[in-house]
């Protein structure tokens, strides 16, 4: 790996690439679908934080194709699919004392959801 | 978090320590380029920081059409105003309104719009943020000098993908006859991750 030079570092930090991909593939849900987040618990990269496993939410929006990092952190490939904001109400993540009102959305790939 | 002494914006002496060594290691190795490193670290020190979102919001203030584009396509809009780039690739603008808060935070590390804020507060990178932000964000936010209605609906954003989020706070009241630029002056860096309010003309 050769190290960023001094003059490159402006265009370096401008133009990076982003983690969207460019492919054309289906999306698992659409907006408004309820969802139940799987109870996984690999070893290694996963951006599912613990709190919000095997619980209900629903698709906020769709943002499109991006590279999937659990498999991508490992070099196992880009694996790209729809990255979605989920919604969950306070009182699914932490139980009846919690707000009725407020909610935590989490941006989640297809691989960490079923249908529910 | 404003009643302790040591300041919460100054990293934790063993970070220090430890980056230094980290550094003297790469460089040695030949693997990082020290003039490369001055260049990073002024522009995140002088050159891009939260005055880049502070501009953004002052103009969704004054121009509904922007504020259109920034919450239709938020990384479009705010490239209107050359702010791109590393942590910033896919933004998406998040609007508080009289009966919605958000908040940000990103609990699996420090994820951070970096083109329109510069680099992560030392707290926004911290343990008890991260954990509680979720959890009790009216307690976080009471902590921040924030105390909202009880009727409004908190919405916290966990940064767990590459989207950057970015909160458009409320316009303060008696601001009609302000200019952008002084309008930007009333944006802080905490109303923009969601945990202050926009400033009042005339107040701190």
């Amino acid at each position: 790996m050769k190290p960023l030079k001094a003059a490159d570092v402006e265009h370096a930090l401008q133009h990076s690439r982003g983690a969207r991909v460019n492919e054309d593939v289906a999306a698992k849900f659409r907006v408004g679908d309820r969802v139940l987040t799987r109870n996984i618990n690999p070893i290694g990269h996963t951006r599912l934080p613990r709190y919000a496993r095997a619980r209900h939410g629903t698709i906020a929006c769709d943002y499109g194709v991006f590279i999937f990092p659990d498999t991508h952190a490992v070099g196992e490939g880009m694996k790209p699919q729809h990255l979605y904001s989920v919604r969950f109400t306070a009182q699914e993540l932490w139980g009846a004392d919690a707000s009725a009102r407020d909610s935590v959305y989490l941006d989640l790939w297809d691989d960490y959801l079923d249908p529910a | 978090m404003s009643d302790h002494h040591h300041d919460h914006d100054a990293p934790l002496p063993d970070t220090v320590l430890r980056v230094k060594a980290l550094e003297s290691l790469l460089t040695e190795k030949g693997l990082v380029d020290p003039a490369a490193l001055d260049v990073l670290i002024d522009t995140y020190e002088t050159r891009v920081g939260p005055r880049n979102g502070a501009k953004v919001v002052a103009r969704a203030w004054v121009d509904d059409a922007y504020k259109k584009r920034l919450l239709e396509d938020a990384t479009a809009a705010i490239a209107e105003f050359g702010f791109q780039g590393r942590q910033s690739e896919h933004m998406v603008v998040l609007e508080n309104t009289a009966k919605v808060h958000n908040m940000v935070v990103c609990t699996l590390c420090s994820c951070y719009p970096w083109a329109v804020l510069g680099l992560p507060p030392v707290w926004y990178k911290s343990s008890p943020y991260r954990a509680r932000a979720v959890i009790d964000p009216r307690g976080v936010l009471e902590e921040f000098g924030v105390a909202l209605d009880e009727e409004v609906e908190i919405r916290v954003w966990d940064s767990t993908a590459e989207i950057r989020y970015l909160v458009l706070p409320q316009r303060p009241g008696g601001t009609e006859g302000m200019d952008e630029e002084a309008l930007a002056d009333l944006v802080t860096r905490d109303s923009m991750i969601g945990v202050g309010l926009a400033g009042s003309p005339g107040g701190v």
